[in-house]
């Protein structure tokens, strides 16, 4: 007869899990051993030989680069607009209760990200020796956020006629912020080739990443079309893409456009890149989104036809929907991948966060500081990353309609 | 039932699939307003694939179908004309998944027929009440029973208003013990005079509801005959063989 399992005391979970035979206990004490030495090497490094300075005194060129001092004012409303509207976007999410699931308003990851987030705004500009306005700015800015994300929670879900405004937020933002980067409207204009580090990174990604999405759904649609030329024309648009390295690409971007086009209307080298970016990364969203095409039961357009709604009308209402979900973790890969691929817009000169590494490192006032400024580096592309894939699992998450069994 | 007008007249119908099986070779049927119309055979003789035709989610090569007085050709509004007046429910009752039960019956109303939402939501309910589902209306199909969700897939389908109802085998994915709540609202829909046309194996459900049983054997219409006819005194060589087979 089996035993009946009992509870766990954690030093029973550790010895079974760790140390159930002679090999288990030798290889877990082994890893311990090296983790503990990388551990102790990495924080002996970081506390008593690395040199931060080359952090504390370029971080502004890290995240603006050569973004002109008097305007940066605008890149801090900027901020504080974006900082308003994921605090709106984020309490209302809580507040409104997705299939079968009461709304939570306060759950405990949302309390310990509000504690990280403000902990970041305290430590964060301390540890880069910043000026104490700057540190104010960052604290108000995290302030802010939580504030917004707790009125969001508490009244967002009375005002149902504002509701449809909320999904126009993050678009009107978009534009607003592209209008207080680049200029007009009666602000000064700032040219392409002034943004740079983390901005730019960003900026080109976030742009790439918005385009290369309703183009990957087109060009899905388009290699499933019964029109001969339409499937074709898609099919030898994804090859050629996904058959040529991005840099190639990059670097023919940069060039072809120049000739192919009158210099006035040839755009900036930095949209170039973020063109060619946007193209790249349609041809891989394209063959995510078909795989949840060719996932779809072809029952479902056809309900939706013998329900009379047209082509069109099946496709947006039925057919995309669907699709974009089981295509979803494939196309927040691709969009992660796109992120670190805007390293190589330092390779066609510009001045994204590699590129303004690679300027800092080549001073000699910062020779040998490479681990430093790697690291760092590293350190923010991870977070934006985590931050992408923790928001795709939430969306995943929310979607989820099926088989969860309704809550009494 | 000659004297009602009539709904359905397919002439000769004729069906090669692109890998060139020839699946329909010739078929009949007329249907006319207020008949149920129950079509039976062994599998592969055509059934599903005639009534897929009579809604244009099968094409065919020869003859003429005529649907409540439209003749379907290939002209596409022609085809989406008949699509509203048509309403279908498939075996798998493809309900969309990614919309609650409301909304799955609202969607094409608001869509096609451009009416308001409120009235059409007001609708569904009374439908999911008829169908004895409408404590369910605010969850995903996902949550229900096989069942349950056939029922959905049923009431979407009146939602729209249809003068003909098509049911392709519409209690074969279901558990044993599920088939009698689908064929109760059938027979309920069938009292109140809906046109229908059923592909369907389950003998007491034509007995009891159909005016006419009709028997497909390889792509053509082999017999029809009303139901106590049909089952008791068989005419043809065909129908005495797929009744003897199915007991």
């Amino acid at each position: 007869m089996v035993p009946i399992p009992q509870p766990d005391s954690a030093w029973r979970r550790v010895r079974r899990q760790l140390f159930a035979s002679r090999l288990d206990g030798l290889i877990t004490v082994v890893l311990l051993v090296l983790l503990l030495s990388a551990a102790l090497g990495i924080g002996h490094w970081a506390l008593s030989q690395a040199q931060w300075a080359v952090i504390q005194v370029n971080s502004t060129l890290f995240t603006l680069g050569r973004y002109p001092l008097e305007q940066q004012w605008r890149l801090w409303l900027l901020t504080a607009l974006l900082a308003g509207a994921s605090g709106l976007s984020w309490g209302l999410l809580r507040a409104e209760p997705r299939a079968g699931v009461n709304a939570r308003p306060w759950p405990r990851n949302d309390r310990i990200a509000v504690l990280l987030l403000l902990a970041l705004a305290l430590l964060l500009p301390a540890a880069l020796q910043l000026t104490a306005l700057i540190h104010l700015r960052w604290l108000a800015l995290a302030v802010l956020l939580v504030l917004a994300r707790w009125a969001a929670g508490r009244w967002g879900p009375l005002r149902g006629r504002w509701r449809p405004l909320v999904g126009l937020l993050w678009p009107v933002l978009y534009l607003l912020g592209m209008v207080l980067i680049g200029g007009g409207l009666g602000l000064s204009p700032v040219p392409p080739g002034e943004w740079g580090g983390l901005l730019l990174t960003l900026l080109s990604a976030s742009f790439a990443m918005l385009l290369c999405f309703p183009l990957g759904v087109l060009l899905a649609l388009g290699r499933r079309s019964a029109l001969p030329l339409l499937r074709w024309g898609s099919v030898l648009y994804i090859e050629f893409i996904r058959g040529a390295p991005l840099i190639t690409l990059l670097f023919l971007g940069q060039n072809i456009l120049g000739f192919l086009l009158p210099g006035g209307l040839a755009p900036d080298r930095v949209w170039r890149a973020a063109w060619v970016l946007t193209f790249f990364s349609a041809a891989y969203v394209a063959e995510a989104v078909r795989a949840g095409l060719v996932a779809l039961p072809p029952g479902q357009l056809e309900a939706a036809r013998s329900l009379g709604l047209a082509m069109p009308q099946a496709l947006v209402h039925v057919v995309i929907p669907q699709a974009l979900r089981v295509a979803l973790p494939a196309m927040v890969g691709q969009f992660i991948i796109l992120l670190q691929d805007t390293t190589l817009l330092s390779l066609i000169g510009l001045l994204d966060l590699l590129g303004i590494a690679r300027t800092v490192m080549a001073n000699p006032a910062f020779l040998g500081r490479n681990a430093e400024v790697y690291l760092v580096l590293a350190l923010l592309f991870w977070c934006c990353c985590a931050a992408l894939g923790l928001g795709s699992r939430a969306l995943e998450t929310r979607l989820n309609t099926s088989h969860t069994p309704a809550k009494a | 039932m000659t004297g009602s007008p009539l709904m359905i007249e397919a002439r000769a119908v004729e069906k090669w699939y692109p890998n060139g099986f020839h699946a329909l070779r010739g078929a009949d049927l007329t249907v006319h307003q207020g008949e149920v119309v129950v079509i039976m055979g062994p599998s592969g003789s055509g059934k599903s694939t005639f009534i897929r035709t009579f809604n244009a989610l099968e094409d065919f090569q020869k003859g003429s179908i005529t649907v409540d007085g439209i003749a379907l050709s290939n002209d596409v509004r022609h085809i989406d004309a008949i699509r509203r007046e048509v309403g279908m429910v498939f075996q798998q009752f493809n309900l969309f998944p990614h919309l609650t039960v409301l909304e799955n019956l609202t969607l094409a109303p608001v869509l096609v027929r451009k009416r308001p939402k409120a009235e059409v939501e007001r609708q569904a309910l009374e439908l999911l009440e008829r169908v004895g589902i409408h404590e369910q209306a605010r969850k995903y199909p996902g949550q229900l029973s096989g069942g349950q969700q056939q029922r959905v897939a049923i009431a979407r389908s009146l939602c729209m208003e249809p003068r003909i109802m098509l049911f392709d085998e519409p209690t074969s994915a279901l558990d044993p013990e599920l088939v009698h709540e689908v064929l109760e609202v059938m027979q309920e829909l069938a009292e109140g005079g809906m046109t229908m046309v059923v592909v369907t194996h389950e003998v007491r459900f034509a007995r009891q509801v159909a005016s006419r049983v009709v028997l497909m054997a390889e792509g053509q219409v082999v017999e029809q005959a009303p139901p106590e006819q049909f089952f008791t005194n068989p005419q043809h060589e065909r129908s005495r063989q797929f009744l003897r087979q199915i007991g």
